[in-house]
């Protein structure tokens, strides 16, 4: 009861803030390119696109969030929301108020991942509104009369979910960590290019780095057969485990807090 | 006769850095139903006593009691109970007054109605719709002494709350403090580095110098000391005459090329002049002087040694 009073209380203090905007800039920019190159210029795709629509443009969205825009977008909403309290030199009366350390840290850690869904959710909805639209702007395309793989977008959505974990929780316990937002921005903007380097390299041990868990993910999305969750999926939830209970102790052990 | 006391720490010490002590032995004993002003300058240890007080430092020797029971295992109960303010206000600039109290609100578990309430007390009623960014430094500490107040704690720990304020500020703040002890029994531990606002509104004073506690006590007991140490400044035609005059009944000393006798009594003084008057000496200058803080610390730190 008392987690979720402390994660009402973090939800209220991220109204007016840039972690919504930033949320929905991060679900909408793709849709919206979408849209825009198949309404401006339709002529090349309207054929190619016309067996399986859903699939493509969902395909061609995904690879870019996952490439790109995730990881900024994760690196960026963790760091957001702890800043709030650095920002308004409010860490001091969070901890002067009567919540246990596991409920200040758990309730913004929640805050964080309620934001992530939002924009998850909110990337599939504008996704088929896209396409819907695009259809009705013209009507040679073939969106309104393909049904959309249901099975596949959550597949897509769950698996890609699991792959952010891990870099969420590092991210999260960087900028509890530092007073500067820069810091944790910065050390993840490095571990992100290292990722996106060491994926053109093909490195073999890319399944244990977590930044490039999100293309490894979606790389093997549509891989018929074996478990559900990959090697790496798991190395995600491992560095999640891992880097909450790392996070939580220094959290809590920390001498001064605010 | 512990339970009189909301507050009371038993060889409290504190250190940032290895070997340098910020705060050494600290003993308070804050009443129950007492205002108690922290009194000290800056850097004295002040904020880093109150901080311990709600563990926003970690103990590292001593034991802090409040409401007669061990910080570090109650904590929760604790400060469900009391209200603070430490340093400047804490509050989030793109949220109003009302959502500002409404974060904490949920947290205490109170009325809805109290968010109005607290407002009026604090005379931000007017204002409950706009950002706290819009706010003067003023209006900002009022609405953080309405945080602290949300849940009507039994204790306030208010951290130098006048700070920054205009003198309007200051005298409305001092009034609320009053107010809030008289009318509702709240023990409030007060701190500041202004003498003068402390014996304005404390029943009860402690003086921190150097992370030590020098004094605590009533504020009486303060005053009668702080009598006690002061003295008449005069200037005069002939200096060197009307010391050696006055030297062997009042005590007189030099001082900064000033004839200084230590304050007693008005007939004291009427009797110097006339003394001085007598002897023909021309009286520039005759001013009973009162302590201020820093000559108070003085006088206690050599009385201490």
């Amino acid at each position: 009861m008392s987690f979720i009073i402390s994660t009402q209380s973090e939800l209220l203090k991220t109204k007016r803030t840039a972690s919504f905007w930033l949320s929905l800039a991060g679900a909408a920019l793709m849709p919206t390119i979408i849209f825009l190159k198949l309404t401006i210029d339709p002529d090349n795709v309207v054929k190619s696109l016309a067996a399986d629509p859903w699939k493509r443009v969902f395909s061609i969205a995904w690879q870019m969030l996952v490439a790109l825009l995730l990881p900024m977008y994760i690196i960026l909403i963790s760091t957001l929301i702890p800043q709030i309290e650095f920002k308004n030199n409010t860490w001091k009366q969070v901890f002067a108020s009567p919540q246990t350390v596991s409920n200040i840290f758990f309730s913004k850690f929640l805050t964080i991942h309620i934001m992530i869904l939002f924009c998850f959710i909110l990337f599939n909805l504008l996704m088929i509104l896209s396409g819907v639209l695009v259809n009705l702007v013209n009507p040679e395309f073939t969106f309104l009369q393909r049904s959309i793989d249901w099975e596949m977008i959550l597949r897509l959505n769950l698996k890609t979910y699991i792959s952010i974990l891990g870099i969420s929780a590092i991210q999260y316990w960087l900028s509890l960590r530092f007073k500067n937002f820069v810091a944790p921005v910065g050390v993840g903007m490095v571990l992100f290019i290292g990722g996106v380097i060491a994926l053109n390299f093909n490195w073999e041990h890319i399944y244990k780095y977590p930044y490039a868990f999100p293309t490894l993910s979606y790389g093997l999305v549509n891989k018929a057969g074996g478990p559900f969750l990959e090697n790496h999926e798991w190395n995600s939830i491992g560095y999640f485990l891992f880097f909450m209970l790392l996070g939580f102790l220094d959290l809590k052990f920390r001498k001064e807090k605010g | 006769m512990d339970n009189q006391y909301v507050i009371k720490t038993t060889g409290l010490s504190y250190h940032f850095s290895k070997g340098v002590n910020t705060l050494s032995d600290i003993n308070l004993q804050v009443e129950r139903g007492s205002i108690y002003g922290f009194l000290g300058p800056n850097g004295a240890g002040k904020t880093t006593t109150l901080r311990l007080l709600l563990g926003l430092l970690q103990n590292q020797e001593g034991s802090i009691k409040i409401f007669e029971k061990d910080f570090l295992t109650n904590r929760i109960h604790i400060l469900k109970n009391t209200g603070s303010l430490i340093e400047q206000p804490s509050l989030y600039s793109h949220l109003t007054a009302k959502e500002n109290l409404e974060v904490y609100r949920k947290i205490y578990g109170v009325d809805k109605s109290r968010i109005t309430k607290v407002l009026q007390l604090v005379d931000l009623g007017g204002t409950a719709n706009k950002k706290t960014k819009q706010f003067s430094l003023g209006m900002k500490q009022r609405l953080s002494i309405a945080v602290a107040l949300l849940h009507k704690p039994q204790l306030l720990i208010l951290d130098e709350p006048t700070n920054g304020l205009d003198p309007n500020g200051i005298i409305e703040t001092r009034e609320l403090i009053k107010r809030l002890n008289k009318e509702e029994g709240v023990t409030i531990i007060v701190s500041s580095h202004i003498l003068a606002e402390i014996e304005r509104m404390a029943s009860h004073v402690g003086i921190i110098h150097k992370g030590k506690l020098l004094f605590q006590g009533p504020l009486s007991e303060l005053q009668n000391m702080k009598n006690k140490q002061s003295f008449i400044q005069i200037d005069t035609s002939d200096n060197d005459a009307a010391l050696s005059l006055l030297s062997a009944e009042y005590g007189a000393e030099s001082k900064n090329g000033y004839v200084v006798v230590p304050y007693k009594e008005k007939w004291v003084t009427a009797a110097i002049n006339r003394k001085l008057v007598e002897q023909n000496i021309d009286v520039h200058l005759l001013q009973p002087q009162q302590n201020d803080l820093e000559q108070l610390f003085i006088g206690i730190t050599s009385n201490n040694n």
